[in-house]
């Protein structure tokens, strides 16, 4: 499939921004994206297992994140897992999210500053 | 009585999932199922029934979203113009630059598409002897697979533990590579020239006969010799 633009991925679905935001510190099997999420959002975002999976798909489909072939230490693998990280690609795409969020942040911080 | 109950659950969720359409699947393996399962008895301790009921509303809303994802899908592959690099291809020697170990006298390759990118079937004239390389499957979804032949038995010449991954970063290129221990062992880009006419073959890494590089330049056989002409 060919491949979009950094740029064209953005807004990021929440969903997708979640998943990557999982997936920055390191690999991780869907289990833990979906505790990862949950802890993050102090219980408020629960990725439930089809639409979790359902968007793993869809950003392997686009090139953000790939099946990592490397496994943890065997004390810590759970066979029966597949492991994600994201691609140089998913990284660009988080580091645009980020700078579009801030600067929506810093337009509301200096339109509050104007009121006051 | 509740982990009956729960088991039951965890049945219906494992039979529902088995369900999804083949692309899907084929991406993402076993992992909804186990991770249904695994979250079932979790749910049901945390939330009660409310949460199973949201836990099984997710899958039932999900499937269909699926089954109609791929049928466009399927729409589109039927719609679609001529594969790029689908078809027979001719190496150029004029234009080619072999590493000496692997020169072959005449040299063809032969793309299909298949479900999860194309199958190469490599052919042609080595030291006088006619010879054909096993069919390779070359992955372009992204997702790491052992490097074994269509039949799923082991290459000879390739370490045991070898994973392929491929994509396809534009419409005009495949790129792939064969990794043992998360390490590189070889890597391979193809690329077709805008007008379709010539591809261009770049591979490199650690062969039988030690290191290499290649470059070869191939073009288009037209009309495909494989394609029935009436």
């Amino acid at each position: 499939m060919p491949r979009k633009a950094p740029e064209k991925f953005l807004p990021l679905k929440s969903n997708w921004l979640h998943i990557l935001l999982s997936l920055v510190e390191g690999e991780q099997h869907g289990y833990s994206i979906m505790q990862d999420v949950l802890e993050r959002s102090d219980g408020k975002v629960r990725l439930w297992p089809a639409t979790l999976y359902g968007s793993l798909k869809r950003l392997i489909q686009e090139g953000l994140i790939v099946e990592s072939g490397e496994r943890p230490a065997p004390e810590l693998d759970d066979a029966r897992r597949r492991y994600y990280k994201v691609t140089p690609l998913g990284r660009r795409v988080l580091d645009l999210e980020s700078e579009r969020l801030r600067e929506i942040v810093r337009v509301l911080q200096a339109k509050r500053k104007l009121e006051a | 009585m509740t982990s009956r109950w729960i088991s039951g659950c965890q049945g219906l969720y494992r039979r529902v999932s088995r369900a999804f359409p083949h692309e899907f699947r084929m991406v993402c393996g076993d992992g909804l199922e186990r991770l249904g399962e695994d979250l079932a008895p979790l749910i049901w301790r945390e939330q009660g029934a409310l949460g199973l009921i949201r836990l099984f509303t997710d899958i039932a809303l999900r499937l269909p979203v699926e089954y109609v994802t791929a049928w466009v899908n399927t729409t589109k592959e039927a719609t679609m113009a001529d594969d790029l690099f689908e078809g027979t291809w001719k190496a150029n020697h004029a234009k080619s630059a072999w590493d000496p170990k692997f020169r072959p006298e005449q040299a063809c390759l032969r793309f299909e598409a298949t479900e999860t990118g194309y199958l190469l079937v490599a052919y042609g004239v080595k030291d006088g002897q006619v010879c054909a390389e096993r069919p390779n499957a070359i992955p372009t979804d992204g997702r790491r697979r052992p490097l074994v032949d269509l039949n799923g038995r082991p290459i000879p010449g390739v370490p045991p533990g070898a994973m392929v991954i491929g994509s396809r970063p534009d419409p005009y290129t495949l790129e792939g590579k064969v990794e043992v221990d998360g390490k590189s062992l070889s890597g391979g880009i193809y690329r077709v020239s805008e007008d379709g006419q010539t591809l261009t073959v770049t591979t490199e890494g650690m062969g039988l006969k030690g290191p290499f590089k290649v470059v070869a330049v191939f073009d288009r056989v037209a009309p495909d010799p494989y394609l029935p002409t009436s």
